[in-house]
């Protein structure tokens, strides 16, 4: 074939749109007044408000807890409205027979797809932060303390982007009309499903951004409360969604009517490089554990600088014996207060009661074979007056608040009043034994016994220490049933508080040094 | 294949595109529109080749395209339709609202420049695509069967139009319709199975009908139907 149009080009004068970003802007302006994302950002929204608003707000007032919440659902509404926008504008030019006419336009034709795909990630990124803004500011009325916790939001920010750019991928190589619902199922149960190969900090699956806590332990008030929020889980999840964004933009842009060598050249290393970062995000979440504050530490990712607890001043209840803890529970002193009033009031005024009782960053340690363990860490200095470390009683509250996931108010006093053995221990000197029974001698045990009873506790038999991180309830070990000890811990129980409290003021210094025999109690 | 051994040079004017159907004519028309590029021989649009991607955008920047088959975004108004294109053709942002009323004006649309283009006549439809293809003001038209669904009186106001562009672009017209061709085109091809077996006036088209048996109501047809018949024996 041989044809020619003679005329000669003329010299008119026409700008490259290289050049001329108002060309693009005017575009993105006219792609997001027609955009199907404007319609379906309502329905992210009330799926937004159904399921994650709600979610978050069930949750204890913290913001480490109501972030957290944000972040394991907020994709999972967001993918319907999205990728199923984005699908359907991605084939918009074959469903609406302008492919020809599209292609014959100067703009390349990658150019064009990614203001079409800028438009609809714009539209889902106004409806998300309007929802993220709204949470966070419900969140900052009713949290205590501390502030925003943003990576949750950056990657909930990141993910939009990423999901709207694989469905318009798809979109646009497989435009059909099957494509949209078949991408939109497909994209919901992978991200949903994506959490559940997780079972430790150390699987690469624990990259699935729905995930902002070391899979093991789940969303725990305790972390990033007394100690700083590592990112090192979320940047991970930030580069494997960045990753996954610029690898399926840029696979747009290897087709060969998508621009010229030069753009496809870039396009191919976009695409490579998109890749490289996603398999290495994965990678790089395969070599996680879990810190001993309860996050997740990437190593190649980790900045020892967050290590650092966060300064706080406790707030402490106004009781002879002050109940201090971190400002983030201090909706919680009341209950806290409440739960320890009737231990604290049998030790009252007797020498070496404790000074204060302090709450203490809660260590998680992994332990072969038996999960997670929680223990006690030191607790904050602070609060007034100033005492010394041996008069202050460490207490760790449970990782479930009232109202958390059904946990009750009694359930949480109960677990709170199982501190009580530790607390008599200080004044009668009996110290926990290895088989969980407190120990000194045989009168020790029953006045410990008799005072953990009246407090409220219930005495069940020894336990063996370590089998059992926290007793259910408010069982606490004791003496076994029949016993001599038993027999006298009953009768020292059942003497009226002011009997017990006057003998304790009159003892107490020889049953702390074993003078008292069984016997000699009343 | 579709098109072979064609072999057309022309410049300003209009410029018919007659043939049957199956003649070869859209392909012809969507090489021309750098939509596909030609398996072999050389094409040249505007002094430029339409082979390197650099020239091919620069050609594209001075090309108006109707396809025979317009599709359409619903949800578009007939400006921001005629605007889409304006942008896809890199004309300078500031340049484009004064363009996109000229062009709606000259297809006599600017009353339904705010109309959603889901509520227009398949006729209507017809000129936004002609709108669209004459917003840049392009120095190489090519319009496949741009008067199917036009009214006459639309029609005969279209071919004026031709007329007029033809003045200062090359208008190729691929087209049925020889009655168009008669009223509008300086030159005129007739293709048949890829080939181009005709190259001249409508005037000289016409004269080839004269004194044949040619079927045909005009002049013109005869003179189409006379040279297919020769072109066929």
């Amino acid at each position: 074939m041989t044809a020619a149009t003679g005329v000669p080009a003329a010299a008119r004068p026409l700008r490259a749109a290289a050049v001329d970003g108002l060309t693009s802007g005017r575009l993105l302006r006219l792609e997001l007044r027609r955009n199907a994302m404007l319609w379906m950002a309502p329905v992210a929204v009330a799926l937004f408000w159904f399921h994650t608003y709600r979610q978050c707000l069930a949750q204890p007032p913290m913001w480490n807890l109501r972030a957290m919440t944000m972040q394991h659902g907020v994709l999972l509404d967001f993918v319907p409205p999205v990728i199923g926008a984005a699908t359907w504008m991605g084939w918009r030019d074959s469903r609406r027979r302008m492919t020809e006419l599209v292609a014959a336009a100067a703009k390349p034709r990658w150019a064009a797809q990614l203001v079409t795909w800028a438009a609809t990630t714009i539209w889902a990124m106004v409806a998300y932060l309007a929802c993220v803004g709204v949470l966070y500011a419900v969140i900052a009325r009713n949290a205590t303390w501390g502030g925003p916790l943003w990576w949750p939001a950056a990657v909930g920010a990141a993910g939009l982007p990423a999901m709207s750019a694989v469905g318009f991928a798809a979109g646009s190589f497989f435009p059909s009309r099957f494509t949209t619902p078949l991408v939109t199922v497909g994209a919901f149960f992978a991200l949903g499903y994506s959490s559940q190969g997780a079972h430790s900090a150390s699987s690469p699956w624990q990259i699935s951004p729905q995930l902002a806590f070391p899979a093991d332990i789940g969303p725990d008030p305790g972390m990033a409360t007394f100690y700083h929020y590592l990112p090192d889980l979320s940047i991970a999840q930030v580069m494997l969604l960045v990753g996954v964004a610029i690898a399926a933009l840029s696979v747009l842009g290897l087709s060969a009517d998508s621009g010229g060598r030069w753009l496809r050249r870039c396009a191919a290393v976009l695409t490579v490089a998109g890749l490289t970062a996603a398999v290495t995000a994965v990678d790089l979440a395969g070599t996680g554990r879990t810190d001993p504050h309860g996050m997740v530490i990437i190593p190649a990712l980790h900045d020892a600088a967050n290590d650092r607890p966060i300064r706080y001043q406790p707030v402490c209840s106004h009781t002879a014996v002050p109940v201090c803890l971190n400002p983030a529970y201090a909706v919680y002193l009341p209950a806290v207060t409440a739960a320890l009033a009737p231990v604290l009031s049998e030790v009252a005024g007797l020498p070496g009661e404790p000074a204060r009782i302090s709450q203490a960053a809660p260590i998680y340690a992994r332990e072969p074979g038996k999960g997670i363990a929680i223990s006690a860490g030191n607790p904050a200095p602070g609060g007034s007056p100033a005492v010394s470390g041996n008069r202050q009683v460490s207490l760790i509250l449970p990782n479930q608040l009232p109202g958390q996931q059904g946990t009750s108010s009694a359930q949480f006093a109960a677990e709170v009043l199982s501190i009580a053995p530790e607390i008599v221990d200080m004044v009668i000197g009996a110290p926990v034994g290895q088989d969980g029974v407190p120990g000194g001698s045989a009168a020790q045990q029953a006045v410990a016994a008799a005072l953990v009873k009246d407090a409220g506790l219930q005495l069940v038999g020894p336990v063996p220490r370590g089998q059992v991180i926290r007793m259910p309830g408010n069982a606490v070990p004791g003496p076994a049933q029949g016993t001599p000890v038993y027999a006298a811990a009953l009768r020292f129980a059942a003497l009226s508080a002011t009997a017990r409290h006057a003998w304790l003021v009159a003892h107490l210094a020889a049953l702390r040094a074993g003078q008292i025999s069984l016997a000699l109690l009343p | 294949m579709a098109v072979a051994g064609v072999s057309l040079e022309t410049g300003h004017g209009v410029f018919g595109l007659l043939g049957p159907n199956g003649a070869g004519k859209t392909t012809l028309l969507r090489a021309m529109a750098t939509v596909i590029a030609p398996t072999s021989g050389t094409l040249r649009l505007l002094d430029r080749d339409p082979g390197q991607y650099g020239e091919r955008r620069e050609i594209r920047r001075r090309l108006g395209y109707l396809p025979q088959n317009l599709g359409y975004y619903p949800s578009f108004t007939v400006t921001e339709f005629v605007e889409y294109f304006a942008l896809l053709k890199d004309m300078p942002a500031a340049q484009v609202p004064g363009a996109v009323a000229v062009a709606l004006e000259r297809v006599d649309l600017n009353n339904k420049a705010k109309a959603k283009l889901r509520t227009l006549s398949g006729g209507m439809l017809r000129r936004v695509g002609i709108a669209q293809a004459i917003v840049n003001s392009p120095e190489l038209l090519l319009l496949d069967e741009p008067t199917a669904g036009l009214d006459p009186e639309q029609r005969v106001h279209f071919r004026g139009l031709l007329r007029d562009l033809g003045q200062q672009a090359t208008v190729v017209v691929s087209t049925h319709l020889v009655e168009d061709v008669g009223a509008a085109c300086t030159e005129v091809a007739l293709m048949d199975q890829g080939r181009i077996v005709f190259h001249g006036t409508p005037d000289e088209l016409t004269a080839c009908g004269v004194g044949t048996a040619a079927a045909g109501d005009a002049p013109l047809e005869r003179g189409y139907s006379a040279m297919l018949a020769r072109a066929r024996s």
